[in-house]
Order: C-alpha cells, then structure tokens, then sequence
C-alpha cells in the first residue's frame, strides 16, 4: 500500500462518523483501514477540495438524522396508545406558521450549502494547469501537461503529446494522431503539478475514476471531456471503471503511478525509445511468433507502428514497454510476484486462452481471443515479451500489487 | 359464446356472470382488475426477488462464481427492469385501480374497459420481457441501458430487444391508465367532494397519473429509436455515424425522474392515509401535503440530468441541476415533518399497517438524506455509480415505496377480501423485512464510499468489501424471510376467515370515504352515492362534540356504512376484447425481432379486438338494469352515470 501518511489532509475528518451513522453503522468504522478505493482518503489536492465540500454535508445530513430519528422515537414512545385512557386525542388540522417554518427552515439550509457546493463545483472545474519542462528524445521542451485517456472494452490507454494537444485532432479516437508515449491500464504523472486529461472512448461509455486524487468522467465514444487529477506523494493510487460498459466492466481497472519530476524525466527517457531486437534464441523464436500473430492488434514502436488492430475498438494495449508496467489485462493481473519475479504461470494461461482468463467477446472482436499457440511458443513468447522494456522499482511493484 | 343473428358478423354479445375464470379474464370491474393488477406484481416481485437474491450470492465473496459475468448482466439487468416496471408500478397501480373510484365515491372508473385493457397490455408485456429468460436471451444492458452499449455491436443477442419491445409494451398500458384514472378523479368524485377534500391517496395517485402521462412518452420515443437503430439500422445512437450518445440518457432520464416519483408518491398516499388513522388524527396540513406533492411533481421534471453529473455536460447545466436537485429535498422534507406532526399528539396503535408506515416515515429520511448528499455535484463525483448510490435508491424505492404498498396490504386487506391479515405474522413479516433490509442496504452506504463500483459482477479480495458484502447477503435472505412471512400470512388468514366471524365494515376505526362501503366491497361498490362535507368523510359521521366541546362517538360504523344489499346498480359490462387486444401485442414484439410474419397474427388480433370493441354492444342485455330504479341520484350522480355510460358507447372506449 501506499505511505498514507504522507499526505496531509487539511480538513476535518467529522464528516466521516457522520456518513457511517448515515448508514446506521457507526461501530465498525476501523474497516476501512485497507480499501485502496476509499473515497474519503483524499490523497491530492482536487480530491481533498471535494472531501472538504462533502465532509461537513455528511456531518449535517448525519445531524438532521439523529434529530428526526430522536423525534421519531420519543413521539412514537410519548403518543403511543397505552389504553389508560379512553380520551380522543385533539383533531389538529395543521399548524400554519409551523409548516412555514419547516418549509423555508430547510430551503435556507439548501440554499447555504449550494453556495459552497458551486463555489467546489466551479473550482474542480477550472483548469489551473503550469507548463513543466520535460525533455523528449533529448530536446528539452515545455509541456502543458495534459493526457489523453481513452477507454475501450476493457481496459484504458494513456496518450502523451508532449507538443501540447492543441495541434492533435482527438475527434476520431479510433484513429488518433500518433503520440510520443502510447501506454495502457497505468497513468504515469509526475507529482505536484496539476495534469489535465482529456477523456474519450473508442466505443462504448466509461468511467475514469482515481478517488483518491479526484471524482470520475465518463469516456463518451467520439466527446472529449476534460478533466484532471494531481498528486502530492509519490504512490500508486487505485481506480476501477465505474460506468456500465459490458461483459467484462468489474475487471477493467486502472491505476495512476505518481512519481518525483526526476523520476517521471527517466520514464519519459524511458518510453520513448522503441524496441530493438532480442538478443536469446527463445526470445527471438518469441519475436517472430508475436509478429505473425499479436501484432494483428497490439503495436510495439520499432516492428510496426502502424497503429489500427482487428478489433471493434481499433486498438490494443501497446506493448514496447510492457514489462514497465506491473499489470495487465485491464490492470486485474499482477506481471510481477513480490520478490520482483515475473509471474509466469497467469501470463502463460492469458497467452493460452485469454477468454477464460477474462470474459469478453472474442468472436465478436472485443477482448482478447485465444491465440492457439502450442506450449513451447507460448514459452517463446513470454521469452520475448520479458525483452520489452525494462521492470519498474521494487516500490511500485510492491504498491500495485492487485491480486491480493 | 353465442353469435346473435342480430349483430353484424364477428360481434358478439357481451359475455355474462361474475364468477369463474371466465369472468376474471373478461371483466371490467376495477375491484377485480386491481386485484390482478396486485396478484401479478407480486408474483413478478418473486421472480425479481429471486433475481435479487441470485446477485447477492454471487457477491457475497471475492471472486464469485455463482453466475459468471455474462450472467450477472442480465440477472441484474432484469432485476431492476422488473423491480421498476413489473412491481412497484402495478402495485401502485392495484392501489390506485381499487381504491380511487371507492375514496371518490364512484361506482366505477371512467373507461372500465380500458381499464382492463391496461392490466391486459401490462401483463402480456411483462411476460413478453420474461420469456426472454426462456428463450436464453435476457438484456444485458442494465435497466438504464446506455448507448451505444445496448447497440448491435455491443449487445448483439436479442436481449435489449425484449427490452425495447417489453417496456414499449408496457407504457401503452401505463398511459391508458393514466389517461383512464385522470378522468375518472377529475369527472367521477361524489356529490360535494371538491378536489381539495379528496384523500391524499388520490391526490398522490392524480399527480402519478400526470407524472406518467408526460414522462411515458419521453422514454417510448427513446425505445422507439433503439428498436429502430437495432432493427433497421437508425443508426440514432450510434457515434461512429454522429450521434451523440448522450441523448439515450437525457432521453432516458428525463423519463427517469420523474420515473422516482412515479414509484415512491402512490407510497406517500397510501401511508397518509395510514397514519392519520392509528394516530386517531387527521393528516397534518393538508394543504401542505397536497402542494408538496404536486410541487415533487413540478420539480421532478428539471432535475434529471443529476444522473448525469460526470457525463461530461458543461459545468453551468451541472451546477443548474445540483442547485434544482437540493431545492426538490423541500416538499419531501416537508412531507416527513408533518407525517410526523400528524402522530404528535396522537394516540398511536402500532398496528401491522402503522409499523409499516412508521417505517416508511424512517427509512425514506435515510434515503432522502443520503440523496442531499449527493445533490452536491462534486461530492456526486466520487460517489455516483458506486454502492452509495445502490443504497440511497433501495433507501427510497424498498424503504419509501415498498414498504409503503406493504403498509396498504395490511390496511386495506380487509376492503378487498373481507379479512384481516394476521397480526402476529405481519409483526414478523414486518420486523424481518426491516431488519434485513438494513442489514443488505445500510452496510452499502459503506461500500460505496469505500470505492466499490455498481454493476460489478465481482471484485477482488484487498479492496476492504469482503465484510460488508457478507453481510449484506445473508440481509437479503432475511428479507426473503419475510416475504415468505407476507406469502404465508396471506395463505393462514384466508384459511382462519373461513371460521370466523366477518372483519365488520371498520375494523381501523378508519376516516375517508372508502369505508363507507362494506367489507369485502360488493360488486356495485355503494348502494347510494355519498354526500361528501368535508375531508374525512367518514370519520365526521362517527364522531361528533358532545355538550361540552368533548369529542363523543356519535355513531356505530355499522350505522354510517352502507349495508351493500343494493341490487340494481347499473353495472358497465364484460368484455371479452381487452384481452384479446392485448394479446396481439407480444406477437407483434416477437414479429420485429425473428420474423416480420409474426406481426400477422399478432396484428390481426388486435385488429380484430379494435373490431369487436368498436360494434361490442354496450350492454348485456340479461344484465341488471338501473335505470329508473335508483331512486336518489342527484345531478352529479347522473353525471357520473352519464359518463360511464358515454365511456361504454365512445369508440374507442
């Protein structure tokens, strides 16, 4: 997991209590100790301006509760009919200034916390974004840092134009103008500057969700909605798709790998450079079978950049630097056991019949299809693919570890 | 079935008698098609509780296997389409079809035969929808069914064709309905029931009925287009072609909201009629509670697009919609407040029905609450799509409507059949729904807010929901158990009634004017029509000042109610023809997903049910007749008269 402890939030945290009473459940709160979805564990400064919004809410909402449910109990103990008395209660037809009163009581309330909620509203909106100097293929350059995020049946792809977006025509986002990094199911984010992202999808709606660093945005197929997320820490921070998206939309998750500017600079240095062929005889046997085979869909920069695959969305995850990456398949398989090893087993049965791995409509060109490969070119493969970029820190591997 | 020579070929005299499945199928009597109406929706409320309690065992661990993802779909997809449109609705609508016309003190609705025709439509099309389980295809799009997901490419079976088509169907019967019950309350009330002295329970079921007449339309245009796209290639939400995906659901929740009133206002009617009765008070503020209603009403029209908080619409329509949606939590704040006002004071019973209403009182403010929260658009940001959000609506629709329309059962029981339910089993009935609703809802407020997304069909171990998951599923079995309580309730009560002596015609020492009818309501409803003086009708005419200003008895229930020994009520006739028509419509369904011949027969039925209808007789002519006999009608009781009688004789009624 990652060091929480790093962050301080600046709020109050009384709005949780309250939002456990609202549940009627406020004994076990010490639950939630492990949930790296929590909503209420604001990790960047976007998701804290919204927990400071929604904390104080949840702390009226949860006195409001105690007070009609108190009244509640001691009317239906007080005017219970107890039989000591044969008296016909008086017939009260209403009380008019009362009734006023818990008319406008309530609008007055309302009105306050719109107020603040525009005021969060309005903020989480604006775009607040500094230039960061980065440098690509050995030119510094000064990048607004923003990311394209595509989804797709069912997993995401990240896009960096380090020349800015302006120029960049996102309008068909099956066919997107070639970028600088092409990665899958991990954002890599250098921290402490806010980062803008342009979210689309490639064929139906999804929802791009980090809550520790900020709230969702559906990726609506051909619209770009802008959004953005920031972190403090360094730390890897969990998402998981949130909008209805098909067969396979529990397994289609994410996560946004925050590092120093230093270290996102060797990542950039990293990413760009494009394959080179292997050196071991397996890995080149391996090299020759994913040729005539994966690159129908996925691309790997320096065998064939031609982007497009046979699929509905047009794309596969692009694998030149697959092994930097700590998961796969939509983010649901760990590439790594904890010693740093590769897990070898669930990447060899995920080559064998990917279908039985993860659902998804292979016949109908979503999701990965069973190769048919034969033992020993499954092993030539795997071989291969371990040539494709190099393992990330042992800190981040540790940290993204999701199948717990 | 006879064929008289005096009729024109292929009309038939109206079929006769009141007993017998015959006359189930054929009748017209709104007592009876408000009992099928009920009879339905809880057998539909079984196959969606089944359903409910499939995808909680598939949830109830990590990396469950119960169902598998591709089944998990539909399973839940099916679950809310027949919660929404095969349950709750119906309910409301049994309610409405049987208690309307007896608290406006009419003999009838304005079209029985429409009337009919909307049970029909309503079954055959949730049955339609239901064979796709059979046929191996039910939708897997969920109930709200975003574009382009539910397109060809994406949901190629037929399963969001049944859906298209079911739901299709079943808003025709919703708009007759609605149509048919406006008429009824704005034409039919009795001789001095202004519209403000009729029952809140009417005023809620008129609001419903506007609400459906608009919002009905909105999302048959949008079925209509998805049928059109996945049939013949629209193309109306496909992006790939330029359409915007978006207009699915502004389409679909403009629909969508008002949608929630539709369900949860027959709810709010039927518990004031409730709680004024075991608090021996009447409602609290009537007016505020009629404005409140027709204000929810108003303001559900301009707040849907908070379901589509982080859709990527502009922020200026956002904040429009997160301030509306904030300002709708008045008028059912206001509606607590003075539910609760109406017990202050009071002299309570704890009665089954009153323990039901109670918690409709309690567990609406939980979902209301929770509701403010996420009004607030960028708290909605975290928290929409999540289990916080499957909380707060089972909140609303289980805790407010449901537990409501059980409320109903309870109270209006003896109306219908003439017995009470047992007191004993509806406490156990009544405490095991609560308890188990709280314990599988309540822990999702948590769940939620923890990260765990909606409409998964499995999450892995380390995300902190293994717990209240757990927990949650063995809630839901609990509530099973009290359905099973309800269902055994219903059964050893109608076995005791055989022994025992009738309910009597007041067994609540109730207040409005459907009491005044005997129970089990005769076939004629009242054997005279009632002067209506004031709201509460009937509890006015038990109870009145002695010299002192005290509040006396007056009068025995059995010396106010009619004794429902009148014979010669006219009665509007049998039909065989509703049935028929609405038939016709599933083939018609069928046609537009295999085979267009299908549409053949299915379009000759309801071609020859429009026929039969038209040139029907509008009367057995061995039926009772009473004209002339009825001896006291004033000028509103004939105008009553007079507008069945227009309903029978107008072509399309």
């Amino acid at each position: 997991m990652i060091p929480k402890s790093q962050f301080v939030p600046r709020g109050r945290r009384s709005g949780r209590f309250a939002a456990l009473v609202l549940g009627g459940l406020a004994v076990l709160t010490g639950c939630a100790s492990d949930a790296p979805l929590d909503t209420l564990e604001p990790q960047g400064p976007i998701a804290q301006t919204i927990d400071e919004l929604s904390d104080p809410v949840f702390l009226v909402a949860g006195i409001v509760f105690v007070i009609i449910f108190g009244a509640t109990a001691v009317i239906w103990w007080k005017f219970r009919d107890d039989h000591s008395t044969d008296e016909f209660p008086d017939q009260v037809h209403g009380h008019f200034r009362a009734e006023i009163g818990w008319t406008i009581g309530p609008t007055v309330l309302m009105a306050l916390i719109a107020v603040f909620t525009l005021l969060t509203h309005f903020d989480i909106n604006s775009e607040d974004r500094e230039d960061i100097v980065v440098s690509v293929g050995g030119e510094r350059t000064s990048w607004d840092p923003e990311v394209v995020v595509v989804g797709q049946q069912w997993w995401w792809e990240f896009r960096y134009y380090f020349d800015g977006l302006d120029d960049v025509d996102l309008s068909d986002p099956k066919h997107l103008p070639p970028a600088d990094i092409v990665t899958a199911n991990q954002l890599v984010i250098p921290t402490g500057s806010e980062i803008g992202l342009q979210v689309t999808s490639r064929d139906v709606i999804h929802s791009f969700w980090i809550p520790a660093l900020n709230g969702k945005r559906d990726a609506v197929p051909y619209r770009v909605s802008p959004w953005k997320i920031e972190a403090v820490t360094p730390g890897v921070y969990f998402g998981q798709c949130t909008e209805f998206c098909g067969l396979s939309h529990s397994r289609m998750r994410m996560q946004t790998v925050a590092m120093e500017p230093v270290d996102f600079q060797a990542w950039i240095d990293e990413q760009v450079q494009p394959a080179s062929d292997p050196a071991g005889a397996a890995a080149q046997r391996g090299q020759v079978v994913f040729e005539g085979q994966c690159t129908r869909c996925h691309v790997v920069n320096g065998i064939n950049d031609d982007a497009g695959a046979d699929l509905v969305a047009n794309a596969a995850p692009n694998l030149t630097h697959f092994m930097s990456r700590t998961t796969y398949a939509g983010g649901i398989f760990d590439l790594y056991e904890a010693d740093g090893s590769l897990s070898r087993p669930q990447l060899e049965a995920w080559l064998r019949n990917a279908p039985a791995e993860k659902p998804a409509y292979a016949e109908g060109r979503r999701g990965m299809p069973a190769m048919g490969l034969s033992e020993s070119q499954i092993d030539d493969v795997v071989a291969y693919l371990t040539t494709l970029g190099s393992s990330p820190s042992m800190e981040v591997i540790a940290a993204t570890e999701v199948d717990r | 079935m006879s064929e008289t020579t005096a009729n024109p070929i292929g009309v038939y005299t109206r079929p006769k008698g009141n007993t017998g499945w015959r006359d189930w199928i054929t009748t017209v009597d709104h007592k009876k098609i408000g009992i099928l109406y009920g009879a339905t929706a809880m057998l539909f409320f079984l196959i969606g509780g089944l359903e409910a309690l499939l995808i909680r065992l598939q949830l109830a661990t990590p990396d469950g296997t119960v169902l598998g993802a591709d089944t998990y779909n539909r399973v839940y997809t099916m679950h809310g389409v027949t919660m929404v449109f095969m349950v709750i609705m119906p309910l409301a609508a049994a309610f409405a079809n049987y208690l309307l016309p007896l608290q406006i003190g009419a003999r009838d609705v304005a079209f029985p035969r429409l009337n009919a025709l909307s049970y029909w439509v309503f079954l055959f099309g949730g049955l339609f929808l239901n064979m796709a389980w059979i046929l191996g295809d039910a939708p897997d799009g969920g109930w709200f069914a975003y574009a382009p997901n539910t397109g060809t490419i994406f949901s190629p079976g037929k399963g969001m064709d049944f859906y298209a088509l079911g739901l299709q169907i079943m808003g025709i019967a919703s708009l007759i309905s609605a149509m048919n019950l406006i008429v009824t309350v704005l034409n039919m009330r009795a001789p001095g029931m202004t519209l403000f002295k009729m029952p809140v329970f009417t005023w809620m079921i008129l609001v419903v009925q506007f609400l459906l007449l608009f919002a009905v339309p909105v999302i048959t245009v949008a079925l209509f287009l998805l049928m059109f796209d996945r049939n013949f290639g629209a193309n109306f939400f496909n992006p790939e072609m330029g359409a915007d995906p978006l207009l699915w659901q502004h389409l679909f929740w403009i629909f969508g909201h008002p949608e929630v009133y539709i369900l949860i206002l027959p709810s709010f009617g039927i518990i004031s009629e409730v709680i004024p009765t075991f608090s021996r008070k009447p409602i609290f503020g009537y007016p505020f509670m009629v404005f409140s209603g027709i204000a929810i009403g108003f303001m559900g029209w301009g707040v849907w697009a908070h379901h589509m908080f982080v859709s990527g619409i502009g922020p200026i329509s956002i904040a429009a919609f997160s301030v509306s949606t904030m300002f709708i939590a008045v008028p059912t704040g206001v509606k607590i407040l003075n539910w609760l006002a109406t017990m202050w004071g009071g002299k309570i019973r704890f009665n089954t029905p009153m323990l039901f209403a109670s918690g409709v009182v309690s567990m609406f403010t939980i979902g209301g609450l929770s509701g403010v929260t996420h009004s607030l658009a960028p708290a909605d940001t975290q928290q929409t799509d999540t289990y916080y959000i499957v909380a707060h609506f089972h909140y609303v629709i289980f805790g407010g409507a449901l537990l409501g329309i059980f409320a109903g059962f309870y109270f209006w029981w003896p109306k219908a059949f003439g017995h009470l339910l047992n007191e004993k089993l509806g406490k156990w009935n009544f405490w095991l729904m609560l308890v188990g609703f709280n314990m599988t809802f309540g822990p999702m407020h948590i769940l939620g807010l923890q990260g765990m997304s909606r409409r998964i069909d499995t999450y892995s171990p380390g995300f902190g929901f293994e717990f209240w998951n757990m927990f949650a599923t063995i809630g839901a079995f609990i509530i099973g158990l009290g359905v099973l309580a309800f269902l055994l309730n219903v059964w050893v009560s109608a076995r005791a009634a055989r022994h025992a002596p009738p309910v009597g015609p007041d067994p609540w020492d109730a207040r409005s004017p459907e009491w005044f009818t005997p129970n089990p309501t005769p076939v004629h409803n009242f054997d005279d029509d009632i002067q209506i003086e004031a709201l509460d009708e009937f509890w006015h005419r038990k109870y009145g000042q002695d010299e002192n200003g005290r509040l006396v008895r007056v009068a025995t229930a059995e010396e106010v109610c009619q004794d429902g020994s009148a014979t010669d009520t006219h009665l509007p006739s049998p039909s065989y023809w509703p049935i028929v028509l609405a038939a016709g419509l599933p083939f018609i369904g069928f046609g537009l997903m295999y085979s267009l011949w299908f549409c053949v027969p299915g379009g000759a039925l309801v071609l020859m049910a429009i026929y039969g209808w038209v040139f029907e007789p509008t009367d057995d002519p061995d039926g009772p007749h009473g004209h002339g006999h009825h001896d006291d009608h004033d000028d509103d009781g004939a105008a009553d008269e007079a507008a069945a009688e227009d309903a029978e004789e107008a072509p399309v009624g």
